[in-house]
C-alpha cells in the first residue's frame, strides 16, 4: 500500500488503455495521458504495461511506501526524491516500507509517471481503474488522490537497476514548441483550402483553460467551404456547428472559433465539427505540453499514424530496457 | 437528405464515422442504430465499439486487427444488409420530467457566461424564440414542452441523452454557443441545432440553455431501482416528455430525490411503430405551431 501524505495537483489512479467499451454512453477512458512514459514505468517493474499507476500533474505527490517494493519513475522530471536523496528517472528502484517518496514541480515536461511492481489495486470500475474525476468514477473513491488515502498496491516482483534505452525514451521537448502529427478527418471538408493550409502552418498556443477533458488552443480565424455555411438548419447556424455526432478521441474539436483537442477524459459526442485529428502516437506530446507552449501541426496519413502506433508499441516493451 | 451511399470519414488511427445523411430524422436514427446492432450482432472482427448518433455512427476499432479499407468494405456489407425502417416496431418507455422553464439557475450560468466569456450573448429563451419566428419566451415554453422527445443516443457526457422533437410542429433550432461555456448547471435542458440535451452533472456545454429538471438522469450510487443494472437512466428508442411545473414544485421534488422518496413517471406499457409514426407525421401541417 501507498499512503498519500501530499496529493500534489490533480495526482490519479490511471491504467491503460483505460476505460474502453463505453463511448457509446459516454464515457471516456481516462488513462495516462503519456501512455509511452507510463508503459515503460510498468515495463521496468514488471508488470503488464498497462497495469494501473500514478499519473502526476505539474507538480507531484509526496507518498509513503507501506512495504518493500519496486518503482520506477518517467516522464516529466518533477527531482524525485527518496528521504531526501535524489531518485533516477527511466530505471527502476529498490524501496523499503516507511521509506517517502517527494517529488516536485515538473522541470522538463508535465506529467510524470509512477509505476509499482504488483500495480495498483484500487476498486475496478466498468473494467478500470482509471479516474475519470470530473463524473466521480473510478480511482480512489471515484477522484484524485487526497492526503490521508491508502491507496491499494497488489503483490509484485519486481527487479532493481533496470534502465530504459535512451534512445527509447519520449523525446520531450525543452523549447516549447512541439510538433504534433495530426490526420486529416472526420470533417475536414467543411474547412476551406486557404483555412486548412492555414491550420497546417499557423502557431497554435495551448490554452490555461485546458484540462484533461479538451486542450483549447489559440491562433488564427478559421474559415469555411460553402457546406459549411449552406446546410440544412438542424445543424445549427454558425459555420462549426453540425447535427450531433460521435467524436474520436483526439479529435480538434471546432466549437465556433476556437479548437478544443479532445483528450483522455473528452466528450463522446456533440454538435461541432472534427476537421482534424490526433493520432494515438502524438498524445504523449499533449500530454507533456503546458499552456503557453506551441504546437505546430504536421498532417500524415491514417496509415502513417498507424505505424506510429505499431513502432509506439514495439518501444514500450521488454525490448527497451537494459 | 438521406445519402444515397454513407459516406465513410477516417479520425485518426482508431476511428471511422459512417454519415448516412445530412439532416435530423427518424429513419437516419434507426439506420446508425441500425448498423450498431448488426456490428453487434456480427461481431465484426477488430471493432472495438461503436457511438452511433442522430444521422451517423462512430466506430472506435483496432488497426492491428483490421484495416481501415477492410473496415469500409465491411460496412458497406452490412448497411445492404439492413431492412427498411418502416417494418420497426420497439418497445419505448415514456419518462415524464417536471421542468422548470425559464428558471433562476440557468439565467444564472448565462449571466456568468455573459459577464465572463461573451457581453454580447443574446439571452438564450429570447434568442431562440426570435430564431424561430415565436411570440417570446412563453411560447417558446409552449412549443418546447408540447412535445415527445425521441432519445437517438447517448453521449457527450456519461449518461446525457440527445433526443429530437417527435412532433414536427415543434421542431425548433438553434446554433452553438461559441465559445462554449464552461459550466452549465446540473439537470439543465438545452438545445442545439434541432437536438434537445439534459445535461446529467454540472459541464461545460454548448446548447442554448432554458429549463432545468430536478430528477437526476444518471445513478453512480444505484439509489434508484428504475436504472436496472445500468448507471445511465436512458436507452436509446425512450422519449422524454418536459411537463412544466413552478420553481416551487421544481424544489419540492429535488427535496423527494434527496430523501431517496422520489418516484420516477415513467409509462412502459407502450410500443412505437415507425409505419404508424410516418402516417401521422405525413398529415401533419408542420407550419403550425402551438
Amino acid at each position: 500500500m501507498l499512503e498519500v501524505l501530499k496529493s500534489g495537483l490533480e495526482t490519479a489512479v490511471q491504467d491503460y488503455p483505460g476505460r474502453i467499451g463505453y463511448w457509446n454512453q459516454g464515457f471516456p477512458p481516462s488513462g495516462p495521458m503519456d501512455s509511452w512514459s507510463f508503459r515503460l514505468a510498468n515495463v521496468l517493474v514488471g508488470n503488464a504495461p498497462g497495469a494501473a499507476g500514478i499519473e502526476c500533474q505539474y507538480i507531484g505527490p509526496t507518498l509513503k511506501f507501506g512495504r518493500d517494493a519496486v518503482i520506477a519513475i518517467t516522464g516529466a522530471d518533477m527531482l524525485p526524491k527518496l528521504d531526501g536523496t535524489p531518485v533516477p528517472l527511466w530505471e527502476s528502484v529498490a524501496v523499503k516500507a516507511g521509506q517517502v517518496l517527494a517529488l516536485g514541480a515538473a522541470r522538463t515536461g508535465t506529467r510524470t509517471y509512477l509505476a509499482i511492481a504488483g500495480g495498483i489495486a484500487t476498486e475496478p470500475w466498468l473494467g478500470s481503474r482509471a479516474t475519470f474525476h470530473q463524473a466521480g468514477v473510478g480511482g480512489m473513491e471515484g477522484s484524485a488522490l487526497k492526503a490521508g488515502h491508502v491507496v491499494p498496491v497488489a503483490t509484485g516482483g519486481g527487479v532493481a537497476g533496470r534502465r530504459v534505452k535512451n534512445d527509447a525514451r519520449p523525446p520531450i521537448r525543452t523549447d516549447k514548441r512541439w510538433d504534433v502529427e495530426v490526420c486529416a478527418g472526420p470533417n475536414d471538408d467543411w474547412i476551406d483550402d486557404t483555412g486548412q493550409q492555414r491550420f497546417l502552418t499557423a502557431d497554435w498556443k495551448l490554452s490555461a483553460k485546458s484540462n484533461r477533458t479538451g486542450f483549447r488552443l489559440d491562433g488564427p480565424q478559421w474559415t469555411f467551404a460553402e457546406k459549411a455555411t449552406d446546410k440544412p438548419p438542424e445543424h445549427g447556424s454558425l459555420p462549426s456547428n453540425i447535427i450531433d455526432q460521435g467524436y474520436p478521441l483526439g479529435a480538434i474539436n471546432l466549437a465556433g472559433q476556437t479548437p478544443i483537442i479532445l483528450v483522455n477524459d473528452g466528450p463522446s459526442m456533440g454538435g461541432f465539427i472534427n476537421p482534424y485529428t490526433v493520432p494515438s502516437a502524438a498524445f504523449w506530446k499533449l500530454g507533456q505540453s503546458k499552456p503557453g507552449e506551441i504546437y505546430n501541426f504536421r498532417q500524415i496519413t491514417v496509415y502513417a499514424a498507424q505505424a506510429l502506433a505499431r513502432e509506439m508499441k514495439a518501444i514500450c516493451s521488454e525490448a527497451s530496457i537494459i | 437528405m438521406i445519402y444515397q451511399e454513407p459516406r465513410y470519414l477516417p479520425g485518426g488511427d482508431r476511428y471511422m464515422l459512417v454519415e448516412f445523411g445530412n439532416e435530423m430524422n427518424l429513419e437516419l436514427n434507426f439506420m446508425a442504430q441500425g448498423l450498431a446492432g448488426a456490428i453487434a450482432e456480427q461481431r465484426v472482427r477488430g471493432v472495438i465499439e461503436t457511438a452511433p448518433c442522430f444521422a451517423s455512427m462512430l466506430i472506435h476499432y483496432e488497426p492491428e486487427d483490421i484495416s481501415y479499407a477492410d473496415l469500409q468494405r465491411e460496412m458497406i456489407q452490412l448497411v445492404a444488409s439492413l431492412g427498411p425502417s418502416d417494418d420497426i416496431e420497439l418497445p419505448s418507455r415514456l419518462f415524464y420530467f417536471p421542468t422548470a422553464y425559464l428558471d433562476p439557475w440557468t439565467k444564472a450560468a448565462i449571466d456568468d457566461y455573459t459577464v465572463k466569456i461573451n457581453p454580447e450573448k443574446e439571452f438564450d429563451p429570447a434568442f431562440v424564440a426570435r430564431l424561430n419566428g415565436l411570440s417570446g419566451p412563453e411560447q417558446l415554453v409552449r412549443v418546447h414542452s408540447g412535445t415527445e422527445y425521441w432519445v437517438a443516443a447517448l453521449g457527450f457526457w456519461p449518461g446525457l441523452p440527445f433526443m429530437m422533437a417527435l412532433d414536427p410542429r415543434c421542431v425548433i433550432t438553434a446554433p452553438k454557443y461559441n465559445p462554449p461555456r464552461t459550466w452549465t448547471p446540473q439537470g439543465t435542458v438545452g438545445m442545439g441545432g434541432a437536438s434537445t440535451a439534459i445535461y446529467p452533472v454540472a459541464t461545460p456545454g454548448g446548447y442554448q440553455i432554458f429549463a432545468r429538471i430536478p430528477v437526476p438522469i444518471w445513478d453512480p450510487k444505484r439509489r434508484f431501482p428504475i436504472y436496472g443494472d445500468s448507471i445511465c437512466l436512458f436507452r436509446p428508442g425512450d422519449r422524454v416528455k418536459f411537463v412544466p411545473v413552478s420553481v416551487a414544485e421544481f424544489e419540492d421534488v429535488e427535496r423527494r430525490v434527496a430523501d431517496g422518496s422520489y418516484e420516477y413517471n415513467v409509462v412502459g406499457y407502450q410500443k412505437f411503430s415507425v409505419a404508424q409514426y410516418k402516417s401521422w407525421v405525413a398529415g401533419l401541417d408542420r407550419g403550425k405551431r402551438f
